[in-house]
């Protein structure tokens, strides 16, 4: 620990020195905001107040005197609410702002402007002329009406009015917010980019890496050290942008006259500073995850100008995460919280719009710290290989080769897998939301086909040996009943656990219902295909093919198991199911790896989500053959009296699974 | 001293084979067993590319052996055991091993000090005395990055005292240097060798070796092609130099080869 302190004030005073990292860092926020909002805000006022004030002309036909007197005078008349001033000129082409035509007949009186959209001074006096042809057909109507010995309800039987119970700062925030988390996320972007790519990289060209290697320090500590103080200049950043920012708000606040702040005048600034240890808490754990994930990419450049290259996909993706905030129809709920960065630009957005939930911004802080954690792990570990150190590194990215330098039977790396998984999840969140805005139905199907291809694709573009990565194997008596036994056992701790789970968010249990809902409204086969048979060959390919395979092939079972499930976990993208879907998860791959055939995996798979869907469109059927399945509280007997059928089933079934695997072995060392 | 036994590094490397681009294991280094004793300069000799950096690498613990062994022991012969340990009892050097140009060398050799968990005072009086005895008194203070060839190179073996380490890893210490600040480095090494402490280092300077090192291993294709004192390989060669043992030794080698 206290020479990772060393390191680390080392790596800080490196960096300091270094001006342009300083500038990009510190000057760069500081002059950035106050330029732009306040220099835009003052601009745009100060155009407003040039077209207020200028005198703008109208030409008119010599002829139409008479019509324009009565113009001038209903503009006499309601001076007072009128904020512009208009020169009246008889000219027949050109030099005015806008031309001005009149024509009469029995229809009554036609007033046509010619005038240019283009042009400021134009427009601004064509709406001055539609406000004036306004008050004239008025005041006909009135003395028309007078005429008649009516009254004004004659022609407004109908009113109406409305009213917004936000607050003018509220809704200011709410539009205002998603933008501001994006200034934010960049910020903390250029912050951490470039002494991300000098702690790594830089060291890397400078010749220093080896130097640092020949030192008593281990590369955990050499890796820790240059993440935080790495993150150290990102927070720092960030928080230069939060004062740059705030200041600039304050400035225009009570630094401008009263007409030109505007609504800003307006901010209850109390409200605002109970929020900044939780902004600020938020600002350091996007630092913490943008500096690692920079990190992890820059760590493969060999040059400075090769990281550039990395980075500048990594800088569009993150940038694209934060412009979701400016997506006035996406709030922060549950689902949206577990999204990495998109949360942070959202969870800003609901501190300007004041409508903060507490418990979901403590899961996005929480959220991002634990990608973050996941992502040191990941530098900590390719820190470790001697091949991102001394050559260029590509070995956890195999599938980055060309497909002919690849040969055959690769297993894909750790970084494939991540890699595979960041796309598939990318996909699911752009691709699949997308259609599945327009319908959730086909956005399923979608997600289905990209999960079943990624498997197909990254196994055929690696030439990996299918047969054995997958455990395609012909299912065996023995262990596909002890399989279904052992699943029934863990079925049941799944019921319980997400009883117990949708108890405590409701609110997220409550969205998930709705989502099948919609589902089932399909033909039952089509359900059936898409929510039981499509996930169970696609998801089992995927997650016991691809990543358990690959996993054991590097890990022993327990952690390939462990690892695997959480990732099916986490995949499924919602807090209240995490936890089932991993337990889940974790038999399947106990299957595959006692029973040796991701068949029977599938077929459970299939049976799982079956249940699921005969529980969705026949639930009194349901009810009557398994009265326990569609309950969401159990009494303690209840509970207990399931833990205990659950323990058999387990281990009976486990007993089953694994029993043939070791009778097999003793023959074979006969 | 440190024995290496059997020490192998694979790589891999692409061959352009006809259209092809074909993946192919080497092995840059193969069943090296060597040993350096204390109080003695050893000295690794071989063509460009025979595998003397990376087997130097490895002994210095930058990298991980595909196999083999290597033990350590200090002066009053302990075994030194942990990597942490090990990499601290070594002093590396080579080409690679920059120094942080924007440090000055006192910062830099301070900030080693406190890695390698000396006191304040022990820290300061060791930065002192290696300054003194590099004679950088004149440039200590400056950036790192704004130094000549020469103060660089002192100040990279200031780096490698500031440990006072058991085992001193030299790789092509001379390079490039002109002939007064090679023949500091050259006095430097015979000091360290009446110290007491163990000096392994590669060259390409012939003469330099044949009077400096008390034996000498020469690598070709990543295997010891021949070993023993200066005088003794001579003698098995019947040469009059060093350097012609060194074409001998070579050309018998690649014929083996073929």
């Amino acid at each position: 620990m206290k020479k990772i302190g060393i390191l680390a004030k080392k790596e800080i005073m490196e960096i300091l020195r270094d001006k342009k990292t300083l500038i990009i860092m510190i000057v760069m926020p500081m002059l950035l905001y106050p330029t732009l909002l306040i220099g835009l805000s003052l601009g745009m006022a100060m155009i407003m107040q040039s077209q207020m004030e200028n005198a703008h002309t109208v030409g008119y036909r010599v002829g139409d005197e008479a019509y324009v007197d009565l113009l001038k005078d209903i503009y006499e008349e309601n001076k007072e609410e009128l904020d512009f001033e208009l020169i009246w000129e008889p000219m027949e082409s050109g030099g005015a702002d806008a031309q001005l035509w009149f024509a009469e007949d029995a229809d009554g009186i036609h007033m046509k402007v010619t005038y240019s959209s283009t042009d400021q001074g134009s427009d601004y006096t064509e709406g001055a002329l539609a406000e004036l042809a306004e008050l004239y057909r008025e005041k006909l109507l009135r003395a028309n009406l007078a005429q008649e010995g009516l009254t004004e309800d004659f022609l407004y039987p109908v009113t109406y009015k409305s009213e917004d119970s936000a607050s003018a700062s509220e809704s200011m925030g709410f539009n205002l917010g998603g933008s501001i988390g994006m200034l934010l996320i960049t910020m903390i972007l250029l912050g951490a980019f470039y002494p991300a790519v000098d702690v790594t990289t830089g060291e890397k060209e400078r010749g220093t890496l080896e130097t640092l290697l020949t030192l008593p320090v281990t590369n955990f500590q050499m890796i820790m050290s240059k993440y935080i103080s790495v993150s150290l200049f990102a927070c720092v950043t960030a928080v230069v942008s939060v004062i740059s920012l705030g200041g600039s708000v304050l400035f225009l606040m009570f630094g401008l006259p009263a007409e030109l702040s505007g609504e800003m005048g307006q901010i209850p600034v109390g409200t605002f500073l109970s929020y900044i240890p939780m902004l600020l808490a938020a600002v350091v754990a996007t630092a913490m995850l943008i500096t690692a994930i920079c990190m992890c990419f820059c760590i493969f450049a060999k040059s400075t100008k090769e990281a550039n290259n990395y980075m500048t996909p990594i800088m569009l993706v993150i940038m694209f995460a934060s412009m979701i905030g400016m997506i006035p129809t996406v709030t922060l709920d549950y689902k949206m919280s577990l999204i990495p960065l998109v949360n942070v630009s959202l969870l800003i957005k609901q501190v300007l719009a004041q409508q903060v939930n507490w418990v979901i911004a403590g899961i996005t802080i929480l959220v991002n710290i634990g990608y973050s954690v996941i992502a040191i792990w990941v530098i900590a570990r390719m820190y470790d290989s001697e091949d991102i150190l001394f050559t260029d590194g590509f070995h956890s990215f195999r599938v980055l080769q060309k497909r002919s330098d690849i040969r055959p039977g690769t297993i894909p790396a750790t970084g494939d897998l991540l890699m595979s998984i960041a796309i598939l999840l990318l996909g699911m969140i752009y691709i699949g939301n997308i259609v599945g805005a327009r319908s959730l139905f086909a956005g399923t199907v979608v997600n289905q086909i990209m999960i079943l291809a990624m498997p197909l694709l990254i196994t055929w573009y690696m030439k990996s040996d299918v047969k054995k990565l997958f455990h395609v194997n012909a299912p065996k008596g023995k262990p596909v009943i002890g399989s279904l036994i052992f699943y029934v056992g863990i079925y049941l701790i799944v019921i319980l656990a997400s009883a117990f789970l949708s108890m405590l968010f409701k609110e997220s249990a409550q969205n998930v219902g709705d989502t099948f809902n919609v589902l089932v409204q399909q033909p039952i086969p089509l359900v059936v295909l898409v929510i039981a048979v499509m996930p169970a060959i696609g998801e089992e390919l995927m997650f016991r093919g691809l990543i358990y395979g690959s996993l054991r092939s590097k890990f022993n079972a327990g952690r390939a198991i462990l690892i695997s499930s959480l990732i099916f976990g986490l995949f499924h993208m919602s807090l209240v199911k995490l936890i089932p879907t991993a337990l889940l998860g974790a038999c399947l791959a106990i299957v595959v790896e006692k029973g040796g055939s991701i068949f029977v995996s599938m077929l459970l798979h299939f049976i799982n989500n079956f249940i699921s869907v005969i529980g969705l469109c026949y639930p009194e059927a349901l009810e009557k053959v398994l009265p326990f399945l569609n309950r969401d509280s159990f009494s303690v007997a209840e509970a207990g009296i399931m833990l205990v059928v659950a323990a058999v089933c387990i281990t009976a079934g486990y007993a089953l699974l694994t029993h043939p695997q070791r009778a097999r072995g003793e023959t074979a060392a006969k | 001293m440190i024995e290496a036994f059997n020490l192998c590094k694979q790589f891999e490397r692409s061959v352009r084979k006809g259209r092809k681009t074909v993946k192919e294991e080497f092995f840059a280094v193969r069943d090296v067993s060597l040993r350096a004793d204390s109080g003695e300069i050893v000295g690794i000799l071989g063509p460009n590319g025979a595998g003397k950096t990376t087997l130097l690498r490895m002994l210095g613990m930058l990298m991980t052996p595909t196999s083999g062994e290597i033990k350590m022991t200090d002066v009053s012969g302990k075994r030194i055991d942990t990597l942490t340990e090990k990499k601290g009892a070594i002093g590396y050097l080579s080409g690679n091993t920059k120094l942080y140009p924007r440090f000055s060398i006192r910062e830099y050799l301070q900030f080693l000090g406190k890695l390698y968990e000396l006191s304040a005072e022990e820290s300061d009086k060791r930065v002192k005395e290696i300054i003194r005895v590099l004679n950088m008194d004149s440039f200590a203070d400056n950036q790192i990055g704004k130094l000549s060839t020469g103060q660089t190179q002192r100040a990279s073996i200031a780096r490698c005292l500031m440990a006072y380490p058991e085992l001193y890893i030299l790789d092509e210490p001379t390079l490039g240097l002109d002939i007064l600040s090679a023949d500091a480095i050259i006095r430097f090494m015979k000091e360290q060798k009446e110290n007491g402490k163990t000096v392994l280092y590669s060259t390409h300077y012939l003469e330099e070796a044949e009077v400096l090192c008390d034996r000498i291993y020469m690598i070709c294709d990543g295997r010891i092609a021949a070993e023993g004192t200066p005088a003794q390989l001579k003698e098995r060669t019947g040469s009059a130099n060093l350097r012609e043992a060194f074409h001998a030794v070579y050309d018998s080698a690649s014929a083996a080869e073929n």
